[in-house]
């Protein structure tokens, strides 16, 4: 009997297994693509689309090319990173501020807010793009200027997206507050002294998402950077390689790119994985 | 008008009459208004023309001189800004670009600056009558506090008090203001915008736009043939569909991969769990424009399936239009699963053992086990989290976007929708190709109207939907 | 002198221009808006009277007029500032080196420093609509979008010596394709933009032939390219059996009538045609060499000439499209579009600036420059003088576009929503929504659709 079931877990276990090596080579192929697509040589094809997976010759031209003088990759790169580092930085101050407002203090007008910002954020975001363009404009923050300009837009409607740390914050026993207020500690210091430092693993899952939004941004930074390829990020200056015909031959640029853009990212992903395992499933039981 | 409609339906979930309760609001205000007038003193009658006099003569210096400074602002403002825009609100401008007999342009009356300053200058009117209020009530405050023979607060107690018991003042001020001027300003704007003929052929600086009443809104809802209702409601029920597929096969499927990793007797879980997390790392812009061009017609895969001879001719997997949605729904499963499989492998960890123990004992196969106890519970716990994940597929602009741009086409649709648009991407086309912004705002308005009703009956319909206290 | 008599036809010649262009587009912001056009208008024959009432309409306007009027007796201050210049990628070097030619040639204009961004021809467009104080001073674009830049008011009228300047030194499509109604907006950089055949000679045995070249492809497995979903290809048929497709527009940019008859029997032929070619196993809908795979043919302009080298090697050859036979059993050679690029001019506040944008963007399409864009980047020129050099005359690509020309007719002007119904038109073949197994009520009744709808653009 025992031992009918120890064979039919073993056959359960080897049919998992196989499955998982299926699903994890689904999950890789187009990254191992992208990668073999990024080494070939220019002599084929001409750096353009080709119909095989293996490059007959390998080369890291696409690569030379992107970090030459030829190319603004590493401005381009730059902008992202700078773009990145700030918005996560900001954002993140953003909603710890409100998530702790709205999680531990009681005022008129809470429960106003919190139900006027989720009906705002039943608008679709691409709505407003024209007159966000047009109000960025006022201030000279769109071309030359869009840099700031983005990273204002990031942060400045961030507070909506408190969800996930005030449920993180609630999470943390009112009982102690009390206790450090009873001691004299005003709020603030409450917030800076005693509940930021016991939400780090929060901290920093906010910070990930927040720093990770800005090497996608394709949308609104292609709408407000127009026509100054100084302001462009990666993810504006790129998409122009494979949707428009201006460029000839940058298929294999655009997959290098993307391997530069994809690694860092993917490195830092999975080293803080931990923190973002922890952020997304408690976002996803507070709803 | 947005901020109405709005309040209206943040009103609508608290159990009274929200029109009745308004006035009602109002009704005290203005008794609590002709009573301080009556009862105050000259200060405080003062007061009502020269914000902060009461405060100033009463020695609070701090309050007093920052009530005054802000009507001082407000007035420079109105006076050089706000009403040289709000003057032209009702027709949004007069005179156009002119070209002169040089050969140069003077540009005069810009619609788009017109309405949008206009709007930011009824809301500044709105918030400053507020501060005039919060000022009268300041007045009769202290003048209360006087009469009962205590001292009024110091600069230095308020400073602290916004470190604590107002702390949360403190903390919001910037947040909310960011959200006013960047979010709750273009809204409003856009909502009027729907409201007007602003598109290509009238577009500031060189022509104006004007207020064409419910003329957009009669035009998404035309059926005949220059009509865009039929294109519209093929749109609506593909985005629908898209959400409820996007949404479910995600969840099941990543679920059954999180229920696969932690089987007992699986090894190498992290390795697994980490190269499906992969493709939330890599930028959806770099991993799925290639796997656009994977499926293309003359793509990797094509190309394969025909070299091996298991196909007779290509599969049409972007131009044909069912064939495309289906491709579109596998492909974001490539991009979702991880998520579920994120989110469920906590979860799941969080069932007692026991429940499980019993069942067995009772005989219960694996799908009836699966069945009967994780399903249910999962649901329970992940239920807010499902309709959160439909609205946000309601809106899921990458995957489709960076797949097909919305296409194939088709004759059948107008106005560049493609049989795999979403309203956000069509949206999104309308702003940036067309520019044919009065429909564009239609269209919003159209998805937020769905995403409202979909979210109100949905919500009210969790099993999970507790008390928000109830966590604490 | 020279400055002198520029500044003259600035100040003269744009009465008319404020005349046309102006009283137009004021007649939509209501008769009581504009009284500054309409004093205009019923000034034609005085222009003193024009100036004063630019005076009254505002206190910028008057600036200018009373600028305008001391330039046109005195020598011009031309100013300082910034010219921003969009050009495609691979001609951004070329544009700054040439700019910077211009300056050193004129020193009185030296204010000036120039920008020069990548944007190419179809970005351009859309950004300048977006916003046109934003936008570009200058900026070259496809000829398919100069009526939607006219009515957002993104280009500026080009008049007097200026318009003679366009009519003179270029070919007689591309100057046609620089006007709108009747008035001059652009001025012609390149005689280029049609299409022909690119094909790989070991796999292609003869070119003049479409269903040998697909029969060809299909032998060796190799693709051929042509996208029949584009406004700008697809006519390539319907042209060929003898129908037509043409809009008229005013002098703002609207469209007034639509010339179509696609519901004919020779529309129909167009239409099997196109269906036929999409059944063939070897057919990929593209214009892109380095999007495309395997190429063994493909339909596309001179600016993938060096990528098509490169693709090709030693087989490298081009031709004029080739011709087919259609299901009434007659032989019909594939037309098209001879189309231009242009250099178009934003609306300028200054009258300075204007006349050196004026100045500087005659220079970039004067015969030099045209002749050395050909020699740097391989595009073909729009200028009499330049065509005739002995390079332009020997470049094969250049050359089977000629002949191809020959079988084209002069793009005009076609509404933005017209692209977007062939699009749709085309997908419907792709998609198989019309087939080889269609009816010819179906396929009629498709035709009839476009058709209607194309009339429809036209209000």
């Amino acid at each position: 009997m025992s031992k009918s079931m120890k064979t039919k877990r073993t056959i359960g276990n080897a049919i998992t297994y196989i499955v998982l090596i299926v699903i994890s080579f689904v999950w890789l192929f187009p990254f191992v693509c992208l990668f073999l697509q990024s080494l070939r040589s220019y002599n084929e094809g001409g750096g353009g689309m080709v119909e095989y997976l293996l490059p007959k010759q390998f080369s890291l031209d696409s690569y030379a090319f992107l970090l030459s003088e030829e190319s603004q990759f590493i401005r381009w790169y730059g902008n992202t990173l700078i773009i990145a580092a700030f918005v996560a930085l900001f954002q993140t101050i953003v909603v710890l501020c409100v998530s702790y407002a709205l999680s531990r203090m009681r005022f008129k007008g809470r429960t106003f807010l919190m139900k006027f910002w989720l009906i705002l954020g039943m608008f679709p975001g691409f709505l407003t793009m024209i007159c966000l363009y047009f109000l960025l404009k006022q201030f000279g923050l769109t071309q030359a200027g869009a840099i700031p300009g983005l990273i204002l837009i990031a942060v400045a409607s961030s507070g909506m997206g408190y969800y996930v740390i005030k449920g993180y914050f609630d999470t943390i026993p009112k009982a102690l507050d009390e206790a450090a207020r009873i001691d004299g500690a005003s709020r603030a210091r409450v917030f800076f002294t005693m509940i930021i430092p016991m939400s780090k693993p929060i901290i920093i899952y906010a910070a990930l998402v927040a720093f990770m939004a800005p090497w996608c941004d394709y949308v609104f930074a292609s709408y407000v950077a127009f026509g100054y390829s100084d302001s462009y990020n990666v993810a504006v200056a790129m998409q122009r390689w494979v949707w428009t015909n201006d460029y000839q031959g940058y298929f294999t640029r655009f997959c290098a790119g993307g391997m530069l853009i994809a690694v860092p990212v993917t490195i830092l992903f999975i080293c803080l994985q931990k923190y973002y395992v922890e952020g997304v499933t408690g976002g996803a039981v507070k709803g | 008008m947005g901020k109405d409609a709005n309040s209206g339906n943040a009103g609508k979930k608290s159990k009274k009459n929200p029109v009745g309760k308004f006035f009602s609001g109002l009704g005290n205000d203005l008794k609590e208004l002709g009573l301080t007038f009556t009862e105050g003193d000259w200060k405080t009658k003062v007061s009502y023309l020269i914000m902060g006099f009461g405060p100033l003569m009463r020695k609070q210096f701090v309050r007093g001189i920052a009530y005054l400074a802000l009507e001082a602002v407000f007035i420079f403002y109105m006076a050089s800004f706000g009403v040289h825009y709000l003057k032209d609100l009702g027709t949004l401008g007069t005179i156009a670009r002119v070209l002169n007999d040089n050969g140069t342009y003077s540009y005069n009356d810009n619609s788009f600056l017109i309405l949008l300053y206009s709007i930011l200058t009824i809301i500044i009117i709105c918030a400053f009558i507020f501060a005039w209020r919060m000022n009268i009530r300041e007045n009769r405050n202290e003048e209360k506090l006087l009469a009962a023979g205590k001292a009024l607060s110091s600069p230095k107690q308020d400073l602290y008090s916004l470190l604590d018991s107002h702390f949360d003042k403190t903390l919001l001020a910037l947040p909310v203001l960011g959200i006013f001027l960047f979010t709750v300003l273009p809204i409003i704007f856009m909502i009027c915008i729907a409201f007007t003929n602003y598109d290509q052929k009238h577009q500031p600086p060189t022509n104006l736009f004007s207020w064409v009443g419910l003329e957009n809104f009669q035009n998404l809802f035309s059926f005949g043939e220059q009509g865009i209702g039929s294109t519209f409601f093929t749109v609506l029920s593909w985005t629908l569909i898209w959400a409820f597929f996007a949404t479910f096969l995600t969840y099941f499927a990543g679920m059954g991969v999180a229920i696969m990793i932690n089987k007992k007797g699986i090894k190498f879980k992290k390795l697994w769990r980490t190269i499906l997390v992969m493709t939330i790392a890599v930028p959806q812009f770099v991993s799925l424009l290639y796997v656009y061009k994977m499926f293309a017609n003359d793509g990797l895969i094509n190309t394969y399936l025909m070299r091996w001879g298991w196909i007779e001719s290509r599969i049409p997997f972007w131009s044909d239009p069912l064939l495309s949605k289906i491709v579109i729904i596998v492909v974001n499963l490539w991009i979702g699963i991880p998520y579920t499989m994120l989110i469920t492998t906590g979860l799941l960890m969080n069932i007692p053992e026991d429940l499980y123990e019993s069942a067995r004992i009772d005989g219960a196969s694996g799908f009836q086990m699966f069945r009967s106890i994780t399903l249910p519970y999962m649901l329970f716990v992940t239920g807010p989290f499902l309709l959160t994940q439909f609205t946000g597929n309601l809106n899921n602009f990458n995957v489709i976007y960076l797949l097909t741009q919305g296409g194939p086409y088709s004759m059948e649709l107008s106005n560049k929708a493609g049989y795999t648009d979403l309203l956000v991407t069509w949206l999104y086309k309308m702003t940036v190709n067309d520019t044919n912004y009065r429909m564009a705002a239609v269209l919003g308005i159209m998805i937020f109207a769905v995403t409202a009703v979909i979210s109100l009956v949905v919500y009210g319909m969790l099993p999970s939907v507790k008390d928000e206290e109830g966590f604490q | 002198m020279k400055k002198k008599v520029l500044a003259t036809v600035l100040a003269t010649a744009m009465v008319a221009a404020s005349l046309v262009g102006c009283g137009g587009s004021s007649n939509e912001t209501g008769g009581d808006s504009t009284p500054a056009a309409d004093d205009s208008a019923a000034a034609t024959d005085d222009s003193s009277a024009a100036d004063s009432s630019a005076a009254d309409s505002s206190d910028a306007a008057a600036d200018n007029g009373d600028a305008a009027a001391d330039g046109g007796s005195e020598a011009v201050e031309y100013g300082s500032g910034t010219i921003t210049i969009w050009v495609a990628e691979n001609v951004v070097d070329f544009t700054n080196e040439k700019a910077a030619e211009f300056f050193a040639a004129n020193p009185d204009m030296a204010g000036y420093t120039v920008t020069v961004e990548p944007v190419g021809e179809g970005d351009a467009a859309g950004n300048m609509i977006t916003d046109v104080e934003g936008g570009a001073d200058m900026y070259g674009f496809a000829q398919d979008q100069i009526t939607r830049l006219v009515s957002a008011g993104a280009l500026c009228p080009i008049t007097g010596d200026n318009a003679t300047f366009v009519s003179e030194q270029n070919d007689a499509g591309a100057a046609s394709a620089a006007v709108v109604g009747d008035m001059t907006y652009a001025y012609p950089m390149t005689s280029d933009n049609g299409y022909f055949l690119y094909y790989d000679s070991s796999v292609v045995t003869d070119p003049t032939s479409l269903e040998k070249i697909v029969a060809d492809c299909e032998a060796a497995g190799k693709n051929f390219y042509m996208e029949i979903n584009s406004g700008w290809y697809q006519p390539a048929f319907f042209f060929a059996t003898g129908c037509t497709l043409t809009y008229d527009t005013d002098n703002d940019g609207n469209f007034t009538a639509c010339n179509i008859d696609y519901t004919s029997d020779a529309g129909l032929v167009a239409l099997k045609e196109i269906i036929e070619l999409a059944s063939s196993k070897s057919f990929q809908n593209g214009s892109s060499i380095s999007s495309g795979t395997n190429i063994g043919a493909i339909v596309d302009g001179t600016w993938d000439s060096e990528a098509a080298k490169e693709i090709f090697g030693d087989n490298y050859a081009c031709a004029k499209l080739p011709s087919f036979e259609g299901s009434d059993g007659k032989t019909y050679q594939l037309s098209g579009f001879g189309g231009f690029k242009l250099l178009g001019i934003k609306p300028q506040e200054d009258a300075g600036k204007l006349a050196v944008c004026h100045a500087l963007a005659q220079y970039l399409t004067g015969t030099d420059v045209q002749l050395a864009r050909y020699q740097a980047a391989g595009w073909g020129p729009s200028n009499v003088t330049a065509q005739q050099d002995a390079a332009v005359q020997a470049d094969e690509a250049l050359s089977a576009l000629a002949e191809q020309l020959a079988n084209t007719i002069p793009q005009g002007n076609y509404p933005g929503d017209y692209w977007n119904l062939a699009t749709a038109l085309g997908d419907d073949i792709i998609s198989g929504t019309l087939s080889t197994s269609s009816s010819d009520d179906d396929l009629k009744a498709a035709l009839q659709n476009f058709q209607d709808t194309c009339i429809s653009y036209a209000q």
